[in-house]
């Protein structure tokens, strides 16, 4: 059964058309690679399945659920996560904070049982603990308690994978999780994706401009230009597929 | 450079300085209703007046980012609620706190309306408005009969009685003589229990999961709507709750006051500015931050009140304020907060964490099931990726 089923998605930007009747469906338990030259519209295509964004036209459904009737701040609740191109973290906080604020949606105590403290320890401690075995395996314990404003990029996209999986997800959006990252750092991003995956029964959808990563994880890969879908297959269909290549990938030197 | 002490959080050195700084707090507070003077008395219980409603601005500004120029009216609400209800009906005095509470909660929530629509600079006009025109309302001749006009209410405070108990232990009176003789250090008490009541809803706050919502907002508000966070709903009751907060200060102004108009300094936008000042001065963000401003900046007004006349000022800094034909506490306060925003943009209580980091540092209690390093391989299969270069050790990013 698809976990997420886009259908006939248009957004537009004033005159411009971003997303033109974009469709596409991710099986459950696969890593779906989304690829495209810059401007394809595919973080156009993120920030409606996390509704930032609301489409002039179409559908996306999550286990059959119409997704644009839910509020934003719904999603998370549902068990979708993402994390961001140019990062959205919460500077002033420290990695562990940042990763405790990921798990929002897991927890249950309002302003009332905050002010009254019912529970609110307990809750404390658990979010923390939760948190700081998620920065363990992401290799970023060592930094619990700095500030996040300062660190380097790539550390910070590492926390932003942390962050997302605090809010346990069955749904994953990653976008562009290797950007900024040095060659020889791509190879264990792959292996984390893949090993997050297995762990935490996630469904991927990444976002990504490393070809060699991309094809080498996703299970199925969808292709964008222009805001339309132009290749849909396994990565062996899509680097044989002539549009593409005439498109996106380019001919092999 | 390495910090010279290493302290554990929840260790027992934490606890002897948390100990030593609670009975230090607690002495002080004794000593100043029992043996301060009457007028040391006063500028304490201004003080903590100023630190309630610094305490609630901290809330929505510090912590949450939602600017609001409009404190002075939900102060005004207080202090009016408080005036009419006694007035007008008779009520005791601390009886007015609650119903102050709910006014200004709803209409702080009826403000902060519009408030979830904008931000900066026009969230800043909004509620400068509010200031603007509370007086003004208040001064209309429709609602005359209820507020008093432009005249304002006489008799609002407490009525002593010469048969008042006077609640002695052991004849040790740290409450003032409530038959009406010497009532400051009741004032004082009045003061510390709203300050009390207000900190300890801030700290619940924001130390717990909403609080961590809330910073989230102010940090980046997308990202935290992503997180599940329900924008609305957060910053409206968060709006509604400062706007409550604040109002409890101001019941105390109309208690300890026989007298209260609509052109009291505090009641307009002279009020949300000096809130403003004190809680940034003190520490946007940090739950001390107002507390300490607020002591701070009513030290310096105490200090420099007689400064109109030159001779009364020190001979070293005469030059600087000679010219100044008004009290000078606001212009060395305004000097302050420029000066401030260049050293410690976090105010003095940023200030001194700075300092203080130097010489001891806290280590926090490890988070997690494990130990804070990375194993070389985690129980869950998840092979560890490591950056291949440690970070920059930077003392600036902490």
């Amino acid at each position: 059964m698809s976990l997420l089923e886009v259908q006939d998605v248009t957004v537009r930007f004033g005159g411009i058309v971003a997303l033109d009747g974009l469709s596409f469906d991710i099986e459950e338990g696969h890593i779906c690679g989304l690829i495209g030259p810059n401007g394809a519209g595919k973080t156009t295509m993120f920030n409606v399945v996390s509704r930032i964004y609301q489409p002039a036209r179409g559908s996306v459904r999550f286990r059959g659920e119409e997704l644009l009737e839910v509020p934003a701040h719904g999603i998370a609740s549902l068990g979708i996560a993402r994390t961001f191109q140019n990062l959205a973290l919460f500077p002033t906080m420290t990695l562990l904070e940042n990763v405790m604020v990921g798990a929002h949606s897991q927890g249950r105590i309002g302003f009332g049982r905050a002010i009254s403290r019912l529970g609110a320890a307990r809750d404390n401690r658990r979010t923390r603990d939760n948190a700081g075995d998620l920065l363990n395996q992401l290799g970023l314990g060592a930094l619990a308690f700095r500030a996040a404003a300062g660190l380097p990029f790539g550390t910070l996209k590492r926390l932003e994978i942390a962050r997302a999986l605090a809010a346990r997800p069955k749904f994953l959006l990653m976008d562009e999780p290797a950007a900024g990252l040095p060659h020889g750092e791509v190879d264990g991003l792959a292996e984390t994706i893949r090993g997050i995956r297995d762990q935490f029964d996630l469904t991927v959808l990444l976002v990504e401009h490393h070809m060699s990563m991309v094809m080498g994880i996703s299970d199925r890969v969808v292709v964008m230009e222009f805001g339309r879908k132009i290749g849909d297959g396994t990565p062996a269909e899509i680097q044989n597929d002539q549009r593409v290549i005439d498109a996106y990938l380019g001919a092999p030197a | 450079m390495k910090p010279l002490i290493s302290i554990k959080s929840g260790g027992p050195a934490s606890w002897a300085i948390r100990i030593a700084c609670a009975l230090a707090v607690g002495y002080i507070l004794l000593w100043i209703p029992t043996r301060g003077s009457n007028s040391l008395i006063d500028t304490a219980t201004t003080a903590l007046t100023l630190m309630g409603a610094a305490l609630s601005l901290n809330l929505l500004l510090g912590f949450t980012g939602q600017i609001s120029l409009g404190h002075s009216a939900f102060f005004g609400i207080g202090t009016y609620t408080t005036a009419i209800f006694v007035t007008r009906w008779g009520w005791s005095p601390l009886k007015t706190l609650p119903v102050a509470f709910v006014v200004a909660f709803v209409v702080g929530a009826v403000v902060s309306l519009p408030a979830l629509r904008i931000k900066g600079v026009y969230l800043a006009l909004v509620t400068l408005a509010l200031g603007v025109v509370f007086p003004q309302f208040i001064k209309w001749p429709k609602i005359a009969w209820l507020t008093g006009g432009a005249r304002g209410l006489n008799d609002t405070g407490f009525k002593f009685d010469k048969n008042n108990r006077t609640y002695e232990i052991f004849g040790w009176n740290p409450w003032g003589n409530l038959r009406g003789e010497n009532v400051k250090p009741f004032y004082f008490w009045i003061g510390i229990g709203i300050v009390a009541i207000i900190y300890l809803i801030c700290r619940g706050l924001v130390k717990s999961r909403v609080g961590r919502s809330l910073i989230a907002i102010r940090d980046n508000s997308t990202a935290a709507a992503v997180m599940g966070v329900n924008l609305a709903v957060t910053k409206g009751i968060v709006f509604g709750l400062s706007a409550a907060m604040c109002a409890l200060p101001g019941c105390l102004t109309a208690m300890k006051g026989s007298v209260v108009t609509p052109d009291t300094a505090l009641l307009t936008v002279v009020g949300s500015i000096t809130f403003l000042i004190v809680m940034v001065v003190g520490g946007a963000g940090s739950l001390w931050g107002p507390i300490i401003g607020a002591v701070v900046f009513e030290l310096i007004t105490e200090k420099t009140s007689d400064w109109v006349d030159p001779d009364k000022i020190p001979s070293l800094i005469r030059p600087i304020f000679s010219w100044s034909d008004t009290a000078p506490a606001g212009g060395i306060f305004a000097l302050a907060l420029v000066v401030l925003m260049f050293v410690a943009p976090l105010g003095l209580v940023g200030l001194w964490k700075q300092t203080i980091a130097r010489v001891v540092s806290v280590v926090p209690r490890p988070a997690g099931s494990g130990t804070l390093d990375a194993p070389e391989s985690s129980a869950g299969g998840i092979p560890t990726w490591r950056p291949q270069q440690e970070p920059p050790a930077g003392d600036e990013a902490e």
